[in-house]
């Protein structure tokens, strides 16, 4: 058998390293079950909202459409196609990226690379509904222009405000926004990427 | 009436066995955290120097498997299945938080330490010694601190490519880079 000194004296460093006392594993253990609970509560409760948010939209729409004007119509359409194509686009683009840690080191970074990548789209698609959605919001507004017109004339302040805060500010907000998370999701990619590279053997610093 | 009867006692067992199945990986959950416990904390030293944030590490990998085990099926070994997580929670870990480098003096030691010695000044040097090694492993590249973390575990080349999903001989060619890489950076420690 080779003797492995120098393996050998690392391994005892290492071993020595963090061995944890009773008190410690029991803190850490009711710690870890706070920990589950928390995250439970937080499922609960997530697929509540996601349920109460899809029964809002609902009766939001159905309550927009039960207006007896173009415009309720139009505005109920529109959310609901918005939400659905949103939904949809959402679950097409990440499909398949989800990421098991019980993985190996090496499916888990593909699976992560493609998952950053997926994200990526996904920002694109949302730029484009956006951009769709700030069309489709003109468009109705000139087909009902007959009814806003007198509202504009009678309070022109007030719709100069929401003029500003919503065509103005909007896609600002999304130019920076979409800018700062494109930003962010190029670095993520980039730092898998070189752990791919890594893992390859292609680069080592 | 007997249709709605049979329906509640359906309803019963599912609800036992659901709550049966909770207190099997509950149990599951204790041993695993017992058994493998101590190598998790070493394994959190290799991705995290700062102890506060390195129990918050060690909480989260303690929290994917518990997720995890609900989905193992012992396609692998527990050993494995529970280093696989570690190490894939390490590294979304060290992409959430950089810069992944901290100098020696920065590294801080665990708070509870099992390490009686008869020596002060024999327990000082093995604890530079320790700080060394640590400070060393943190500061090589991601994926030679994995290969490093999981050789001083005690794998097999086997067992280390089933762990990161490559081959052995790749285990072995990345395994002698890393080891090269750790003398080099112990060489240049003050």
């Amino acid at each position: 058998m080779i003797e492995d000194r120098e393996l050998d004296a690392w391994r005892e460093q290492w071993s020595s390293v963090a061995e944890p006392t009773a008190d410690f594993q029991r803190d850490f253990q009711r710690k870890v079950q706070q920990r589950i609970k928390r995250q439970d509560r937080r499922f609960v409760l997530g697929n509540i909202l996601t349920v109460l948010g899809f029964i809002g939209i609902l009766i939001f729409a159905w309550y927009m459409r039960h207006q007896a004007t173009w415009m309720g119509t139009g505005w109920a359409t529109g959310i609901c196609v918005l939400v659905f194509v949103s939904a949809v686009a959402r679950t097409w683009t990440l499909r398949r990226t989800w990421r098991p840690e019980s993985q190996s080191t090496r499916a888990f970074v593909e699976l992560w690379h493609k998952r950053v990548a997926a994200r990526i789209r996904l920002l694109r698609i949302s730029i484009y509904l956006s951009i769709g959605w700030l069309i489709f919001c003109a468009v109705l507004m000139a087909a009902n222009w007959s009814i806003i017109g007198q509202d504009v004339g009678a309070h022109p302040k007030q719709w100069i405000v929401l003029l500003i805060l919503c065509v103005l500010m909007q896609p600002m907000l999304l130019w920076y926004g979409v800018r700062w998370l494109r930003r962010r999701k190029f670095a993520e990619l980039n730092e898998v990427k070189q752990i791919l590279d890594e893992m390859d053997g292609k680069s080592v610093t | 009436m007997s249709d709605a009867y049979s329906a509640q006692v359906r309803f019963a067992e599912r609800v036992t066995f659901v709550s049966e199945r909770r207190h099997d990986l509950e149990a599951q959950f204790d041993r695993v955290l017992r058994e493998h416990g101590a190598a998790i904390s070493r394994l959190a030293f290799g991705y995290e120097a700062v102890a506060s944030v390195r129990e918050e590490l060690v909480q989260d990998i303690a929290l994917a498997i518990w997720q995890g085990l609900a989905h193992f099926r012992g396609e692998c070994s527990e050993r494995t299945f529970v280093y696989r997580i570690a190490h894939n929670r390490g590294l979304s870990h060290v992409w959430k938080r950089r810069p992944p480098h901290h100098p020696l003096d920065e590294i801080e030691e665990s708070d509870q330490p099992i390490d009686p010695r008869p020596h002060p000044e024999e327990q000082a040097a093995q604890t530079d010694q320790r700080l060394r090694l640590m400070s060393a492993i943190q500061s090589l590249p991601v994926t030679h601190r994995q290969m490093i973390v999981l050789m001083l575990e005690g794998l097999s080349h086997a067992q280390m490519a089933e762990v990161l999903g490559i081959t052995e001989n790749n285990v072995a060619v990345r395994l002698n880079r890393a080891r090269n890489m750790l003398k080099d950076a112990l060489g240049a420690k003050p």
